[in-house]
């Protein structure tokens, strides 16, 4: 027997010791990933999933489509693909791949699980999800690159842990996000340390014309009739700007509640760049 | 020879020190040492506020600042190339000069830039002054987004200041609409945070819509206030030969413009803009070799704030216009009262609803109110704001804006602009220059006097 739910924009179906998760969107009778999600950020969502009904996920084996070093920066779980060192008895969890937009997060390699079919499916318009998938399929291509400005490799990973997983800086009875270097006496700042809460509030919010975004957006932004974005401020205090997830149908208004999902943002030379997008509370 | 570092204003103010005749091109530097002609260092360090009562109180006995030409190209869509725009701007900004101008006069140049659309990334600023008869000059590119120029201004006055040079020239460019298709995104998004705004898809239009927004939200100012800004400046815009969108458009129009970033509309943006701007700067001993009819530029402010907007405590208000008008007005000895005109950074309307608050046109959160009362419009209220048209009708080539404000603002005070666009009667004018969405900004008060 499971429970059937809603979890960071996915369908979830969870019994003691695994976890189904599946994309809320069918096309052609099957389930398939929404405009910004792939199985890496589903499987980001299913270990933040475990790890509040209380398991302590030492290591997770995942499938090669999974961006090991993601998984890690947004939930802090070591696997065999991003650490070769790790000690395999340690690999209690493992995520098994469907064909389709379906994962299982389960202590047992079994191959056959039984799970309540998740409900709260949704059609997706069929133009969106092929326009869509092309322009991935573009935009992943390590040709791809930005003009002007961009976010180098390197600087991406140095902000990956506070962009994927908000963790922040405590000094001075303050909270600090995202990360800064020093404070105003010249004085080097800690490390991150702790994690923002998982809930904000909108101060204020924009949709953006597609011929006004960043070129990192230029395939995606016309298909998607533009792209919005939030500032919102945390429970803690510090203020961010987050894109919204799946762009769902959402008129914000101030003072909305939202909670956060891990999204593919874009992708440049190659690397696809993730980072958390903003989802509206459901209560 | 040392100041005590707890100086008081008082202590200096008769200035009766050994070395009075050495003062008058003393300079204090930004590190707060003391440094005379010869770059010797007289020692101890004082910050802003400090630094500043120490330039009101030295300012009868330090080089006063003179604007002796100034010129620029038509901004918009231009056919000339880099070159050929600044030889524009420079000429022009020769010719405005009373008496006979040699650029060889020209002891040091700055030249505010962001990019140049990737086409000339290094050593732009000598490329140009080869090309405008100030071979061999020092000089150098200045950037800070959109406000290059005004700080290519600011660093003219400080080297005229410290007696290192009598007669500088600032300057701005840039060329942007020769970008192919491919690469037109080139500009969007550039002088942002990067790695925070960026990825959140922001660009500028969307970074202002998000303050237009939260400035509705807590001062209940609405859209309709940005529409008289932006039927206003296209107004002032209309007469100015030097502008690139000169129409008129009506409020009925511009409410209904095509959506750019909710709420910001067509019509509350500056076009994207080719051009360039030079102003001449001159010592008070050597103005009168070049000009009776010199316009003083009476202070220099600047100020900054950070990057990203969500890492400031409020997003209705630039901090750094606050922080750079106040240290202006001071410095001059003006309120904002005393202005008569001021070219502001009107990149977005928003932008400019809140300037008018930031420099202390009206009180915090009635920008709004100031629009819709139809304060600003030239020659209807206390002060003109954009008589040029702004960057919203005039056009905003990111690089050469600041200057090019300096520009109209010397005009205006000479009298000299189209004579249907005068304000009467001008005396003082400043100019409002703001990186990005205020991370840096330079205001500079102009007058027809020197500073009492």
């Amino acid at each position: 027997m499971s429970d059937s739910a809603q979890w960071k924009g996915y369908l979830i179906s969870y019994s003691n010791d695994s976890l189904l998760l599946q994309s809320p969107y069918i096309y052609s009778d099957s389930p398939v990933y929404g405009p910004d999600s792939d199985s890496t950020t589903m499987t980001v969502a299913g270990i933040q999933y475990l790890q509040t009904q209380g398991h302590q996920i030492s290591a997770i084996r995942l499938p090669d489509s999974v961006d090991a070093r993601v998984v890690f920066m947004s939930t802090s779980v070591d696997s065999p693909q991003r650490n070769e060192e790790l000690d395999s008895a340690t690999v209690d969890w493992h995520v098994i791949e469907g064909d389709e937009a379906r994962l299982v997060l389960s202590q047992s390699d079994a191959e056959h699980f039984e799970f309540e079919e998740p409900t709260g499916t949704e059609l997706i318009d069929a133009d969106l999800f092929n326009d869509m998938n092309a322009a991935w399929e573009l935009e992943c291509s390590k040709q791809h690159v930005s003009q002007g400005a961009y976010v180098s490799q390197s600087q991406y990973l140095e902000g990956g842990a506070a962009r994927l997983s908000l963790a922040s800086q405590k000094f001075d009875g303050q909270i600090i996000w995202p990360p800064r270097q020093m404070d105003s006496f010249g004085n080097r700042l800690p490390p991150e340390e702790g994690l923002l809460s998982d809930a904000a509030t909108v101060e204020s919010w924009t949709k953006l014309s597609a011929a006004g975004a960043p070129s990192e957006f230029s395939l995606r932004a016309p298909i998607l009739g533009g792209i919005q974005t939030l500032l919102v401020k945390f429970v803690e205090g510090p203020r961010g700007v987050f894109l919204v997830c799946d762009d769902v149908d959402y008129s914000p208004n101030i003072g909305d509640k939202i909670e956060f999902g891990v999204r593919r943002i874009y992708a440049q030379e190659g690397l696809i760049r993730y980072g958390l997008k903003a989802i509206p509370f459901i209560v | 020879m040392n100041f005590p570092s707890s100086l008081q204003v008082g202590q200096l103010a008769p200035l009766k020190c050994p070395w009075a005749l050495h003062c008058r091109s003393m300079f204090v530097a930004g590190n707060g040492a003391f440094l005379d002609s010869t770059g010797a260092s007289f020692g101890l360090g004082l910050k802003n506020d400090r630094l500043n009562q120490m330039l009101v109180l030295l300012g009868h006995v330090m080089v006063d600042v003179a604007v002796i030409g100034a010129g620029q190209t038509k901004y918009g869509n231009h056919q000339l190339g880099l070159k050929g725009m600044w030889a524009e701007a420079a000429e022009n900004a020769f010719a405005s000069v009373d008496q006979d101008f040699d650029p060889r006069q020209v002891d040091e140049a700055f030249i505010g830039s962001v990019a140049f659309g990737g086409g000339q990334l290094g050593n732009t600023a000598a490329l140009l002054t080869e090309h405008s008869g100030m071979e061999g000059v020092p000089v150098r590119r200045v950037e800070n987004a959109c406000a290059s120029s005004g700080f290519a201004l600011r660093d003219a006055w400080m080297a005229i200041k410290s007696g290192q040079a009598d007669v500088v020239v600032a300057g701005g460019i840039e060329k942007m609409n020769d970008l192919s298709p491919e690469r037109k995104r080139f500009w969007l998004g550039v002088s942002g945070d990067t790695e925070w705004e960026r990825l959140a898809g922001l660009t500028f239009p969307g970074t202002y819509a998000l303050m237009a927004r939260r400035h509705f939200h807590e001062h209940q100012s609405t859209h309709d206030d940005l529409v008289h800004i932006s039927v206003k400046n296209h107004m002032h815009g209309f007469e100015n030969q030097h502008a690139h969108l000169r129409k008129q458009v009506s409020f009925e129009k511009a409410a209904s413009g095509f959506m750019v970033a909710d709420p910001l509309t067509l019509y509350d943006c500056c076009p994207t803009s080719d051009g360039a701007s030079c102003v001449i700067l001159a010592a008070d001993h050597v103005v009168r070799q070049f000009t009776d009819d010199p316009v003083w530029l009476r202070s220099s402010g600047a100020g900054s704030d950070r990057l990203a907007l969500h890492d400031r405590p409020s997003i209705t208000q630039l901090v750094a216009t606050q922080k750079a008008s106040k240290s202006a007005y001071s410095a001059a000895g003006i309120t904002a009262n005393d202005v008569d005109l001021a070219e502001v950074h009107d990149c977005f309307t928003v932008a400019e609803m809140i300037a008018t608050e930031d420099l202390g046109f009206t009180e915090s959160g009635q920008g709004g109110m100031f629009a819709r009362d139809g304060q600003g419009i030239r020659n209807e209220g206390s002060v003109c704001i954009n008589p040029s048209g702004g960057l919203k009708s005039k056009g905003h080539p990111l690089g050469a804006t600041g200057t090019g404000q300096a520009v109209e603002v010397f005009k205006q005070l000479r009298g000299s602009v189209e004579s249907g666009r005068q304000v009467r009667d001008a005396q003082i004018g400043i100019t409002h220059n703001v990186g990005g969405s205020g991370a840096t900004c330079a205001v500079h008060v102009f007058g027809r006097d020197r500073n009492e």
